[in-house]
């Protein structure tokens, strides 16, 4: 009966951690969506400057989860959204204004679907 | 993770209840939900060692999902009759006294042809020397045949017969098994003097030397072409 045990621990231990991951997976992308709407505002307040600062900083939140978005997602969402970046951080340089809130809008619909992906719901399993 | 994690328990646990329904003639000589493991970890595997888009968790999760519900699996089979049945299924008798039992034949998906060869193959050409055939739960068939049919036992004869040793390796293609020769009782001096009773000088001339707690040895030189020497 040990090894039925070992074994049902095991698969505690995977569930635990997959509903982990989908929690911690939706924190931080949610943050990172929440400032690069803030970004959107302030830009469309005409502070490109404070926006292109607010979003250098969720790109290099975004840097520091680079490895852990490798693991757990596709690597192909993960490069699409690094690429999301650098197109959203060229139209503020650019202050084109409808090219970036399309851009921007792109990468946090891209940001939010890399959680949903991982989230304990019958539409993922399904 | 989840979504893999979910999709993995949901897919095992479909393609067991799928191969039970197939039948034990489908199962070989694995029980269901050994078949199954084979059948998906090879697959879940090979994905991301051949894709490089898709993350290693992705095949290491399911992976280890697989091992705890097979090692579950196969502990209820062990502790419970029931679940055993309802798992990997029952013996089926699919000939009773020499007759077939065409109705446990349908339900097993076996025909007359297939029954046919199987028994050819345990050595029955017909069904008359037949008993009972059953069916087993990996898919091989046992045979009981009448009492008339069966070779006789030493015991039914009388005779008495001598206990034969587990043979072991004792040399093979020059090396000396020492935790054989260890286990038979052995050091090497017997080995040289088994060896020089067989016109070898050394091990390395030996290509197998087999040798039983009953005293009993069987040894093949190398490349000498004569082929075995018995004693």
């Amino acid at each position: 009966m040990r090894r039925f045990w070992a074994a049902a621990a095991l698969l505690a231990l995977l569930l635990a951690g997959s509903l982990a991951n989908a929690w911690y997976a939706r924190a931080l992308t949610e943050d990172m969506g929440a400032r690069l709407d803030r970004a959107q505002a302030l830009a469309g307040a005409g502070e490109w400057e404070r926006a292109a600062q607010l979003t250098g900083q969720v790109r290099a939140d975004w840097e520091a989860h680079r490895l852990y978005f490798h693991v757990v997602a596709r690597h192909s969402d993960a490069d699409g959204i690094a690429k999301g970046f650098r197109a959203v951080e060229e139209y503020l340089a650019l202050e084109e204004a409808d090219q970036y809130n399309a851009a921007n809008a792109d990468l946090m619909a891209q940001l939010a679907l890399i959680a949903e992906m991982e989230q304990p719901s019958w539409i993922n399993v399904l | 993770m989840f979504t893999g994690l979910m999709r993995t328990l949901i897919l095992y646990i479909l393609i067991i209840a799928g191969v039970r329904l197939m039948g034990k003639r489908q199962v070989g000589e694995l029980e269901p939900s050994e078949l199954v493991l084979s059948l998906i970890i090879a697959d879940l595997a090979s994905v991301p060692m051949q894709d490089y888009g898709i993350p290693l968790l992705a095949g290491v999760v399911p992976i280890l999902a697989l091992l705890a519900l097979t090692m579950m699996l196969s502990v209820l089979t062990m502790k419970s009759v029931r679940f055993r049945a309802l798992l990997c299924g029952r013996p089926s008798v699919v000939v009773r006294e020499g007759v077939p039992d065409q109705g446990e034949m349908a339900r097993n998906r076996l025909t007359v042809d297939e029954l046919l060869e199987e028994l050819r193959g345990l050595g029955y050409p017909d069904l008359s020397a037949v008993r009972y055939a059953i069916l087993e739960t990996n898919g091989r068939l046992s045979v009981l045949p009448f009492a008339g049919e069966r070779p006789p036992t030493a015991r039914e004869l009388g005779v008495r017969a001598r206990e034969s040793g587990l043979p072991r390796v004792v040399v093979s293609d020059g090396r000396v098994l020492e935790d054989n020769l260890r286990a038979l009782g052995k050091d090497r001096a017997w080995l040289r003097e088994e060896l020089g009773r067989r016109g070898c000088r050394e091990p390395g001339e030996v290509f197998l030397l087999l040798a039983d707690e009953a005293g009993q040895t069987f040894l093949t030189k190398k490349e000498t072409g004569k082929g075995a020497e018995r004693r």
